[in-house]
């Protein structure tokens, strides 16, 4: 029988390890490491999404909105790691978000989305008696960067395949994310303004990619405190700030 | 049957949309408890459990038969007293929409200032006809519908497509008491386009139609009138005209009303919010030389 010996408690996702640890979900949080380095931002102004898009083919066609999406008008979503698994997500959050308009006509806040998206992510496993939904058998292995702009002013949220979520000034995650992290850190400050914002997701976009930095290749969102509405940035746009990278 | 947490938001919020609406559940059918006894003996044809909502739905398990019966044991207890009049019809520029503003409890107006034009979303509007809350509620369910579609899809559903969706909702509870008489138009990629719907599942694309206990009333004014070549002007014109005669004759319309414009280029457009029809009555019989109080040729009896 496998129980003996100490190296197998990864087998079973709902089982603790003697250190109290689940492996399944430390192992499904090393997914979103592989994944393509994802950047989000808050300032006073607004919150700005940016994410790198692999194309792994000349062959391939950029597709359009694929890590960076809309969740509701007021709320975006960039994500990395597994992106069949995000899509399930971000789905739920869509989902909830427009029942919430239809239930208290009103927009949903950023933290109860954020919130939504996490319970689904630790409802993995065999799931509980009465539940119509068939669970994940398996942790998502992705993680979602969430912003927007709600009543309690521009918000960017993190979760994670432990069901974790966390709220960040600036935050990056996947292949890039640590090396990203250091890099934003010198340069932010909390009074930067939207646009510099921006530069800086970029600028942080360009030191951490493999590839060189193009339009087709990075995707950014920003959602203004103003106007609270998700706008996505045209490529001519993307492609003035490229022009006046360092 | 799960419906005891009526009314939870919870309930709502673990709504599966990807099923259009709440479908019949046959796998309860399996059950081998008394409650299946007795589906047995009432001989169910099927049981509706709602899977998105949790509405508190009339004893027993047979509801259409329930309903049913309900019509021969209290023969008026369902037949709910209710009036109005609203319209409808496309024209050159897109589709015209007036309707009236009174809402009636039997014989009694409980008041004269009701929005009976639904606005679903940017580019759809529905008409009240029927239950007012079966209207409000399953237009606001098709509009939720139709912003998760435009987000998963990236585009905006037809209004084919979102008034199928109303069809579909009202053939799932079909006799099940919803009580709903609607216009419902947008304008898509296609332009402007109109179809009535109502409780019996009943959806039909169209020129023109007028809904409610004055709509013959108003029927006779838009046949005699209508023309597919009409201006903006002229139909907004004619609309009101068909309005304000149907509200004359018929006691269960009246208040004011109001015009909405569906363009051909994917909006609508508010053009009247309130104009009252008592004051455009005297104005349409002084246009014919009369005072509106309907004396002429006859002696003043009181002077």
């Amino acid at each position: 029988m496998w129980m003996g010996s100490k190296e197998h408690y990864d087998r079973g996702v709902n089982t603790f390890s003697p250190e109290g640890r689940i492996y399944q979900i430390e192992y499904a949080i090393e997914a979103i490491k592989f994944g393509s380095t994802a950047i989000g931002i808050r300032t006073n102004e607004g919150v700005v999404l940016g994410v790198e898009k692999k194309l792994p083919s000349k062959l391939m066609e950029p597709a359009k909105s694929e890590k960076l999406v809309e969740i509701d008008r007021h709320c975006g979503c960039a994500m990395s790691g597994i992106v069949g698994d995000a899509r399930i997500l971000v789905d739920h959050a869509r989902v909830e978000a427009q029942n919430h308009r239809f239930n208290y006509a009103e927009a949903m806040s950023i933290e109860q989305i954020t919130e939504a998206v996490s319970d689904l992510a630790i409802n993995f496993g065999e799931g509980y008696e009465g539940t119509k939904r068939k669970p994940m058998a398996r942790p998502y292995g992705v993680a979602l960067l969430i912003a927007g702009v709600d009543d309690n002013g521009p918000q960017l949220y993190q979760t994670d395949p432990s069901g974790t979520f966390l709220q960040w000034q600036a935050r990056a995650i996947g292949s890039g994310g640590d090396t990203a992290m250091t890099y934003i850190k010198e340069s932010y400050h909390s009074n930067m303004t939207l646009a510099e914002a921006e530069k800086l997701v970029m600028q942080t976009l360009k030191s951490v990619m493999e590839e060189k930095i193009q339009s087709d290749n990075v995707e950014i969102s920003i959602v203004r405190t103003d106007t609270k509405r998700l706008e996505t940035r045209t490529q001519e746009y993307v492609n003035n700030i490229i022009s006046t990278l360092a | 049957m799960d419906n005891e947490n009526f009314g939870l938001a919870k309930s709502f919020s673990s709504a599966p949309v990807l099923s259009i609406s709440p479908h019949t559940n046959f796998s309860q059918k399996e059950q081998t408890d008394i409650e299946h006894e007795l589906n047995e003996q009432v001989g169910t044809t099927g049981e509706y459990v709602s899977e998105g909502f949790c509405f508190k739905l009339a004893p027993g398990q047979d509801q259409i038969g329930f309903m049913r019966s309900l019509k021969e044991k209290a023969p008026k207890l369902t037949d709910f007293a209710k009036g109005t009049t609203t319209l409808a019809f496309e024209f050159q520029e897109g589709v015209l929409v007036a309707v009236d503003a009174r809402a009636t409890m039997g014989a009694f107006i409980s008041s004269n200032n009701v929005r009976k034009v639904i606005e679903i979303n940017d580019f759809l509007l529905g008409t009240m006809a029927g239950g007012a809350a079966d209207c409000m509620f399953w237009e606001k369910y098709v509009a939720m519908q139709c912003r998760v579609y435009e987000l998963r899809n990236g585009e905006k559903p037809s209004v084919a497509m979102a008034s199928m969706m109303l069809a579909s909702i009202m053939r799932q509870y079909r006799g099940q008491g919803l009580s709903m008489g609607t216009m419902f138009t947008g304008s898509d990629k296609t332009g402007a386009s109109l179809y009535y719907i109502d409780n019996d599942a009943t959806r039909v694309k169209g020129r023109l139609f007028a809904v409610g206990s004055g709509g013959t009333f108003a029927y006779g004014v838009l046949d005699t009138n209508y023309r597919y070549d009409m201006s903006l002007d002229e139909a907004v014109n004619l609309g009101i005209r068909a309005i304000t005669s149907a509200t004359f004759k018929d006691s269960a319309s009246g208040g004011v009303v109001r015009i909405y414009h569906v363009t051909n280029h994917g909006k609508w457009n508010l053009i009247h919010d309130a104009i009252d029809v008592s004051e455009l009555h005297y104005q349409f019989e002084q246009n014919k030389g009369h005072t509106g109080r309907g004396n002429e040729g006859k002696p003043n009896k009181y002077l």
